[in-house]
């Protein structure tokens, strides 16, 4: 056999397996309360998912064995993932009076397409527990947008649940939004590294005050090359996760606003260095 | 031969590439997503029914309060913001009873390990009791020691920040119980707790509870950590308060702390892809 013949096996090789559908190690047995009771609002709507896996860019080969054949069963992967694009698309009030900001712009982060917001990108699943999500830049395709088996099992806990979930779209998202107008959030993975002024985590971000109403629906992407008017990823999750908790759709469960309110207050008292962000919602028990 | 090992470095390294830089340009797309269920109409259909389910009797004998407060955690956690008021008053109907207390406070420690919104869930529930069981309950929780060790993502071990936030939703609930004792345990959570997140939640907690007041800042104060004061003047976003009123709110936290302006955002030292639209603007003149 010529050194040509064995190159070009070795080639077809790797590329079968990079086709072949990665093995789940996550739990595809069991979902949280929030997924199941956000679940029951839609009951499996397929018209959405049928819409959802092509607007996220989702593809069999990465999702195959996490509930890509099963798409109606809460318990896997690939469902619990539309189920919080489900959440994204329609559970916000875009009161704007009220809400940091509006669907358009979360949906504009988190879906695939080429916008204001982002690059093309595509969403895939990794079993890797040592991050929550992360956004990979591609020189060839889309830019890719992981999340972790840390969003989807509820053994590992606390953030496999639709808001949290989503909230990771938002994050990942926003790093596509600073590769796209190429500013740099800092060397820890794509963050400041910590702790850090008033920062307690590794991976820290400013938090760049805004009012309400100081970004019409549409226009978080838009910024003036300061800090007056610019977004971090931790912020544009903790924005996100207040509106889920205070401003959400009157169908949305109180399960989901209650654990988008708990992920937002913990990640705004630890993750940014110039203070904390906003607390969200009040601290009545119920 | 010197040709055919130029190919053959030449395809290792684009093959490398491909598969570490990114994926080809061809993604392989196969099916759509499947299933067997019956398509269904429209969610917005679903609505009415569930708005209609009736909760789950919370007056029931001992030997029936674990599954009574398991089917009302199930009920309580479906529910909407337009019955918040409906659940506050089934929990409050539920204050004496001592039985359902202790299954909530069991279901919350049940689920911690399982499920954390139905832990949060049955914390909010056992806070908004304002019982004596809820109490010992939501206090054993607060004093339980963090872990040390279990999965670490970001540099961050989860289980601590688990268990930190279900901490925080215990103090939530001493703070509402407006008693001395409960207030005792919030100020040492503001001061002594080894989470950041609790002790945020705290300081949080016990303002409002106290209406936000003068005596109450002046009581903090001497809790709070010192590189922890700016939490007494955090910014609370709450669902009534309208734009105007929270942005004039902002504007007076902003000029008290001109340590939280953030610095200019740094550039990117490579080649611009593309431009905002709002950057594409003529030279000044």
């Amino acid at each position: 056999m010529t050194h040509l013949c064995k190159l070009v096996l070795a080639l077809l090789g790797a590329l079968a397996l990079r086709a072949a559908p990665a093995q789940a190690v996550c739990n595809q047995a069991t979902a949280s309360q929030a997924d199941r009771d956000l679940w029951n609002t839609h009951g499996c709507w397929q018209a959405f998912f049928l819409w959802q896996y092509k607007a996220y860019d989702m593809s069999g080969s990465d999702w195959g064995g996490r509930g890509w054949d099963d798409a109606c069963n809460v318990n896997k992967e690939y469902p619990k993932h539309w189920n919080a694009a489900y959440l994204l698309t329609y559970g916000l009030q875009d009161n704007n009076s009220f809400s940091f900001h509006g669907t358009a712009d979360y949906r504009g982060t988190a879906e695939r397409w080429d916008n204001a917001y982002h690059d093309d990108l595509y969403h895939a699943p990794t079993d890797d527990t040592s991050i929550f999500g992360s956004w990979s830049y591609h020189f060839f395709g889309s830019n890719e947008v992981d999340t972790s088996c840390l969003l989807y099992d509820p053994n590992l806990r606390p953030n496999a649940n639709p808001g949290s979930r989503a909230g990771d779209f938002e994050h990942e998202g926003w790093h596509g939004w600073m590769d796209k107008y190429d500013w740099d959030n800092g060397s820890c993975g794509g963050h400041r590294c910590g702790p850090t002024g008033n920062c307690t985590a590794k991976g820290c971000d400013y938090f760049y005050f805004h009012g309400i109403g100081a970004y019409a629906f549409g226009a978080m992407w838009e910024n003036d090359g300061t800090a007056n008017r610019f977004h971090s990823p931790n912020q544009v999750q903790v924005e996100f996760l207040c509106d889920v908790a205070d401003f959400p759709q009157g169908w949305v469960p109180n399960s989901v606003r209650l654990a988008a309110q708990a992920d937002a207050n913990q990640r705004a008292s630890q993750r940014f260095i110039n203070g904390p962000g906003y607390f969200c919602g009040n601290p009545r028990p119920w | 031969m010197r040709l055919r090992s130029f190919l053959i470095a030449w395809l290792v390294t684009v093959s490398g590439l491909a598969q570490n830089v990114g994926e080809p340009p061809g993604r392989p797309k196969g099916p759509p997503p499947q299933t067997t269920e019956p398509a269904l109409t429209r969610p917005s259909e679903l609505d009415k029914a569930r708005l209609e389910s009736k909760p789950p009797s919370l007056a029931v004998p001992a030997a029936s309060a674990a599954q009574a407060a398991r089917a009302f955690i199930d009920w309580a956690g479906a529910s909407t913001v337009r019955q918040r008021e409906e659940v506050r008053r089934l929990i409050g109907e539920a204050r004496d009873n001592a039985s359902v207390a202790t299954a909530f406070c069991d279901e919350a420690s049940r689920a911690a390990v399982s499920d954390h919104s139905r832990a949060l869930l049955a914390l909010s529930i056992l806070g908004e009791m304002r019982s004596r069981v809820g109490e010992d309950c939501l206090r054993k929780l607060l004093h339980r020691p963090l872990p040390e060790k279990g999965t670490l993502a970001h540099g961050e071990i989860v289980e601590e920040t688990a268990l930190g936030m279900l901490q925080a939703k215990a103090v939530d609930g001493l703070a509402y119980l407006h008693t001395a004792r409960g207030d005792e345990e919030v100020l040492w959570a503001v001061a002594k707790h080894p989470s950041r997140i609790v002790r945020a939640e705290a300081i949080e907690a016990y303002l409002w509870n106290h209406t936000d007041s003068a005596e109450a800042r002046a009581t903090l104060q001497k809790y709070v950590r010192a590189d922890e004061a700016i939490f007494l003047d955090r910014i609370r976003r709450v669902p009534e308060e309208n734009a105007e009123s929270f942005n004039k709110r902002l504007a007076a936290f902003q000029k008290a702390h001109p340590e939280t302006a953030s610095p200019p955002p740094h550039r990117a030292y490579r080649k611009k892809r593309s431009l905002p639209p709002g950057d594409e603007k003529p030279p000044v003149r």
